[in-house]
This record gives structure tokens, sequence and C-alpha cells, in this order.
């Protein structure tokens, strides 16, 4: 463990977007090589398309009568591609769990289509739904409750082959939950284990085996590691991009903690009450946010670097995040936003590259819901 | 100084023998200086602040060795009489969970009041205005029409800015704030540990930050204290310890940050996970996890020994490593 970087070879023979990107750009051929790679992304995945979702508020008991409804996602659209992390940002209450639920079928959305390769599977159901549910997996945030604690590790890890039996025959079950433990990095040997044996990091590798088990190709991590020690999350970070390379999954990983998002997603999305603020690449996001919320965002982040605290510029928002069930008129963020005028109560702000950028090959051509988009280097101001 | 801990030890009674939450604890905390105590779950930073503060249950705790000299008084020899009257007024506590930290059954006003009619022998009158008049101050909006709302019809960051009132309430010489942001949104976060901040300088207070969060460390501290198994196993001065750790574990801990430039590469992460505190491993605790570990961490638990590093005086940094030079510079 002298080395950390030393043990980082890909397993597989097909590397990594990022890893290309970043990692081994040595010259300007191989930099714009790394950047043709990433706009080569063939058809997306996955295509989200104004998804909504609202949860209706009733009153009375007997005769129940719709009184309003919950706007927890509000017609948001991006696309994923195959082998890419998309991250999902924002506070609690932006709706980005029930993108999450929404994408797993586990609610059915208001409105707006999911497609995964061009198949709309957001209205669908029985024996087809069953299918595609196969393809698109989950991991969840909490791993004391999201593993049922009297069923064996085996059990919980091999449960999905009940469900998809052509997956795995049932003579060959067991061999395979073994080598899942064995490619999350568990011992293979503790099969017959119960999940109050293992500590919350290895809990997360069990959910993550599961997760694996029917070879998807999308994994939605809720906030994957935010349960866990810090001194822990690494090693989990470490083991999602390993099998990221190995099986070419796509991730949207959907956390609060900007550092890590940035670390393992290639396009980050922020999300704020219910809408995308801002989309783009990892670097588009961090060093050129042009919505003024993604500035506010980054810039209160707290930065390990005791050094930056004199210089740095923050950006304090006040107040709150308005309910859901009464949002602003126009743009959402407008009641906290220091640069909100008529305009923007009036007009809500579409998801797209800013007008005055539009023909610009910058950075800060990408998309954004804003009114008054502009650059401004939060993270590295000085 | 106002605050010193000096070998505390807290160990719990549990089913599978008894733990060792806290096994010979000592720091000291001036007057208007901000320490961090950064740690893991189960690091004995938050046992460590409820012996302080005098509220740990016992049973199951038990506090072994020890002593609390605050403002030069034992703490832990004092009657839980006398011990009621420092606590609250002389020092409080914020909570990382204010929802369950407040009574859902009374209103804001009357829980904030109750620390003057109780302390101070208010009358219940004078009491509300005090209420109203600290909600002003950590800047709750229209604090007059709020104080008889309960609990529940505040935000996440507004009750949190009432746990912070009713801490300062009484305008305590030490506050001790127990992961008081974890539970917020960043935006929020940031609103209210600048608020923490400023009343902080203008009291002059002494305030003990728990938290695991190095970043906001970074933000906030004058010194840290960073605990592993119930010890400290490094204090510095928040500058250099960020620059130049003196401790395996926190340099672990700051090599585990995912840095830009480190980007699609992996991430470098500390193997193994934290002990048991019923079987915490012989000589150094950290051992099993080390990269520098060697025969003698195996069989002697290394002293908290003062270091000699950059920038560093006399006495400010000290690390319970074998191999404190090698980490140092290396």
């Amino acid at each position: 463990m002298a080395d950390p970087t030393g043990a980082a070879e890909p397993t597989d023979a097909t590397p990594n977007v990022s890893q290309v990107e970043v990692a081994d750009v040595h010259s300007e051929a191989e930099a714009v090589a790394a950047l043709d790679a990433k706009v080569d992304r063939g058809e997306p995945i996955l295509q989200v398309r104004d998804l909504t979702k609202h949860f209706p508020l009733t009153q009375g008991v007997l005769f129940k009568r719709q009184v309003g409804a919950v706007k927890a996602v509000d017609g948001i659209s991006f696309d994923l591609y195959q082998g890419e992390t998309l991250g999902i940002v924002g506070e609690s209450g932006c709706g980005k769990s029930t993108v999450a639920k929404l994408l797993m079928n586990l609610e059915r959305a208001t409105a707006g289509e999911i497609f995964y390769k061009g198949q709309d599977i957001s209205k669908l159901s029985g024996k087809a739904l069953k299918a595609v549910r196969r393809n698109i997996q989950m991991i969840f945030q909490d791993p004391y409750t999201s593993l049922n604690p009297r069923m064996t590790v085996g059990d919980i890890i091999g449960e999905p082959f009940d469900i998809h039996p052509e997956v795995a025959p049932k003579g060959d079950r067991r061999r395979r939950v073994k080598e899942l433990l064995d490619v999350v990095g568990l011992n293979p040997e503790y099969i017959n284990r119960y999940p109050h044996q293992f500590s919350g990091g290895q809990r997360q590798r069990i959910g993550i085996a599961r997760g694996l088990a029917l070879n998807p190709e999308v994994i939605i991590c809720d906030e994957p590691v935010s349960a866990l020690d810090v001194s822990v999350q690494a090693q989990v970070i470490n083991l999602m991009e390993g099998l990221q390379n190995e099986f070419n999954l796509s991730y949207l990983f959907i956390a609060h903690d900007l550092s890590i998002v940035r670390h393992i997603s290639d396009r980050v999305g922020v999300m704020y009450l219910g809408k995308m603020a801002e989309i783009g690449s990892d670097e588009q996001i961090y060093e050129h946010p042009t919505h003024p919320y993604t500035q506010a965002l980054l810039s209160a982040v707290p930065v390990p670097d005791p050094e930056a605290r004199e210089h740095r510029e923050r950006i304090i928002l006040t107040g709150d995040v308005p309910s859901p069930a009464n949002p602003p008129s126009g743009c959402r963020f407008r009641t906290r936003c220091w640069k909100a005028q008529d305009k923007c109560a009036e007009e809500l702000p579409l998801l797209a590259i800013p007008e005055r950028f539009k023909d610009s090959d910058t950075p800060a051509a990408h998309e954004s819901a804003c009114h008054f988009a502009e650059e401004k280097d939060v993270v590295n101001a000085a | 100084m106002l605050l010193e801990v000096h070998d505390l030890h807290v160990e719990f009674g549990t089913r599978d023998g008894v733990a060792h939450a806290v096994n010979g604890v000592s720091y000291r905390v001036d007057a208007g200086e901000t320490l961090a105590v950064l740690g893991e779950s189960g690091s004995g930073k938050s046992v460590t602040a409820q012996a302080v503060m005098g509220i740990l249950d016992t049973p199951p705790g038990r506090i072994t060795g020890g002593r609390v000299l605050f403002q030069g008084r034992d703490l832990l020899r004092l009657k839980e009489e006398e011990r009621r009257r420092v606590r609250g007024a002389e020092m409080a506590m914020i909570f990382q969970d204010s929802l369950s930290a407040l009574n859902p059954v009374l209103t804001v006003g009357d829980q904030l009041g109750e620390m003057f009619t109780v302390h101070r022998g208010m009358s219940r009158r004078d009491a509300r205005l005090r209420a109203v008049e600290l909600m002003d101050r950590v800047r709750i909006p229209a604090a007059a029409q709020r104080v008889g709302d309960y609990p529940h019809q505040f935000s996440g960051g507004m009750r949190q800015r009432i746990m912070i009132a009713m801490a300062l309430a009484l305008e305590p010489a030490l506050v001790i704030a127990d992961e008081p942001t974890t539970a917020l949104d960043v935006t929020v976060q940031a609103q209210v540990m600048d608020l923490l901040a400023e009343l902080q300088r203008e009291y002059r207070m002494g305030l003990v930050l728990i938290t695991h969060d190095l970043g906001v460390v970074a933000d906030v501290a004058d010194r840290i204290a960073v605990m592993y198994a119930g010890r400290i196993v490094e204090t510095a001065p928040v500058h250099d310890l960020y620059k130049a750790p003196a401790h395996p574990y926190t340099r672990g801990l700051l090599d585990s940050i995912p840095r830009l430039d480190l980007k699609g590469r992996e991430l470098y992460a500390i193997q193994g996970m934290p002990p048991s505190l019923t079987r915490v491993p012989p000589g150094c605790a950290f051992h099993p996890r080390c990269p520098l570990a060697r025969d003698v961490c195996r069989t002697d638990v290394p002293p908290l020994q003062a270091v000699q590093g950059p920038g560093a005086e006399e006495g400010e940094r000290a690390s319970a490593c074998h191999f404190w030079r090698e980490c140092l510079h290396g």
C-alpha cells in the first residue's frame, strides 16, 4: 500500500473514458484523442425527457380531495451514456432521490418519458418491465436498513436470481454468489453470515454485489457512501470505479458531497427544487459554473485547506429552500438569488446553452437554466 | 486555561464485554479559541464531550480516571447539584440533531425562556422577551411572531439556530458543538457555521467543535485534536496539520480526500476498518491499518510526544506515533 496509484491498473482491456482523459494524457495529440473519445459517446443508454413527479396533497378522510401537489420532480431531462458516470448533486428536497426511484420504476412518473435504449420504460408493466429492470439496478444509501437482517449474505445477493432465474440456473447460484463476493472484495467464505456481522463498509459491498448480480448495464447509486466513515468511503469509491471499468457500467451517481461527485463523475447535473439548474462536464460545472445556484453551492462547500479560508470568496445564501408544494413562480431559485429581477418571477428559464455563449467554444457554453447566466469560477477564486 | 482535560478514561459495559471508549484523552481549550476534535464514528470524540459536560449515561458508561479542569475546578469531583449550575450557564452544548434535542411539545419560546427562569430566576414574561431577543440575535426572521411556534414548524437550519441561541443564552465561557452542521445542507451549513463563528468572536467563548469533516475543520478551527479508537493520535495548529501531518492516520485521512489533479486515478484509501472498542488492538490501535507499522507498534502503546516540525513552536504539536519523524518528512 506504499503507492496507492500503483494498484490502479484497469483490469479490463477497454479503458474507461475518464481514465484516458486525465491520467494518461501526456502529449497534445493524446489529449485531442482523449477529447474525441469523449465526444463520440454513441447513443445514450438512458434518455430522460421532461420527467415529472407530483405527489398529491389531499384533504379530508372520507371524501379525499386533492388540494395541491408536492412537485418533487418538475420536468427534468438528461442523457446517460454507456460507461459514463453522471453525477447528480443538490440539497435535500431537490428531488434527486425521487429521480432515482422514477428511473427504477419504484414510483410512477406523473408525466415525461424514460427511454432505455430507445424504448420508453416509464409506462411499462408486467413482463416487459421485469425484463428492463434486470438491466437497471440500484445501490442504496443506508447499508444498515437496505439489507434484511434475517437473511444470510448468500440469500441477499442471490435473491435477484429468484426473480430472474434465467441469469443463473439453480445449481449454479452459490458459485455465482461466491464469485460476486470475491468481485467486491469480500471473503467468499462469508456466504453464510448475517448482515450484522459486517461493518458499514462491508455491508455496502454486499449491497453492491447484489446490485451486480444480474449483470446490469446501468446502476443508480443513491448516496452510496454518505453513511460510511471517511476512511472507508475511499475504499468503496475505488471499488465502484474498478467495477465500472471491468463491466463497462453506467452510473447515475446521486450525492451531496461535491468533491466525491467530482472525482467519480464524467458529467454533473445540479438540481434545485425539482428542476435541473445546470448540467455539463465536471470541468464545466466546477470550474466554469454559470448558474448562480451552482456558484453558491460550490462556494459554500468547506474546502479541506486552511490556507484557502482567508482568500476564498463565499456566497452565503439567505433563507431556506422553498417548499416544493408551493414553489416560486418563474425561476425556482429567484427567492434566494442575488441577481433576481422581475423577469425571473415572470418567465421560467429553460435549460439551454446561454445565448451569449452559444457561438463560442468556452467551457461556459453548457446548459444552464438562468436568464442571467454568467461565468464565475468560485472554486479557484483567490 | 479555560478547559483542561487530563488523561480521561471512559468505558461502557456491553454484552460483548467492556468497551473502552476513551483511553487517556487530554486536551485544553483557551478562551476565544476553537479546538476541532476530529474523528470517525466510535473514535470517542462525542463520549469525551459528554463526560466533560457531565451528561454521560452512567450506567452503562463509567468514568474510570482522569480530571476535567474547568476554570481551575475539577468538574468530576463536583456534586451533581453544583454540576447542574455550571452546565448551561458556564458551559453549554450544541447537538447534531436539533429535532430530537428540542422538546416537541414545548414552544421554542418556552424552551429558550427556561434557561432564564431556571438559572436566573426571571419571571416568565421577562424570559419570553429575552427569548425573542435571542432569536433575533441568531437571525431568525420575525422572531416576535415565531416565539410561540413549536420545533417542527421550523426548518432544519432554523432549528439549529435555536439550538445555538439556547447554548449561548447565558453567555457561557465554553461551548461544545457536536457535529452542529452535519444534518444540514451545504448552503445552510455555511450560514450556521458563519453565525457560530461570529458569535464566538463576540463573546470570546472557547469552542470545542466535534466533527468528522476535514473541510469544516479547515474553515474554522485554530487547533485540531485527531482521535482514533479512544485516543488522541495527533494535535497541532490547523495550518501545520494540513501541511505536514505527523501521524499516519491523519496523513491517510488527508490523502483520501479526492483531489482535482488526481481525478481518474484510484483514491488513496486507508486499508481495513476502525477497530471494535471491545477489542482494541494491542500496542498502537492503528497498527493493523498502518503503512509504517513495525514490531514495536504491535506491542508498545505510543505516547503522545512533542513534535518539532516545520514552523511548530515548543509544545504546540504532538503525535502518538513511534515513527512520527518518518511520517512528517515523507
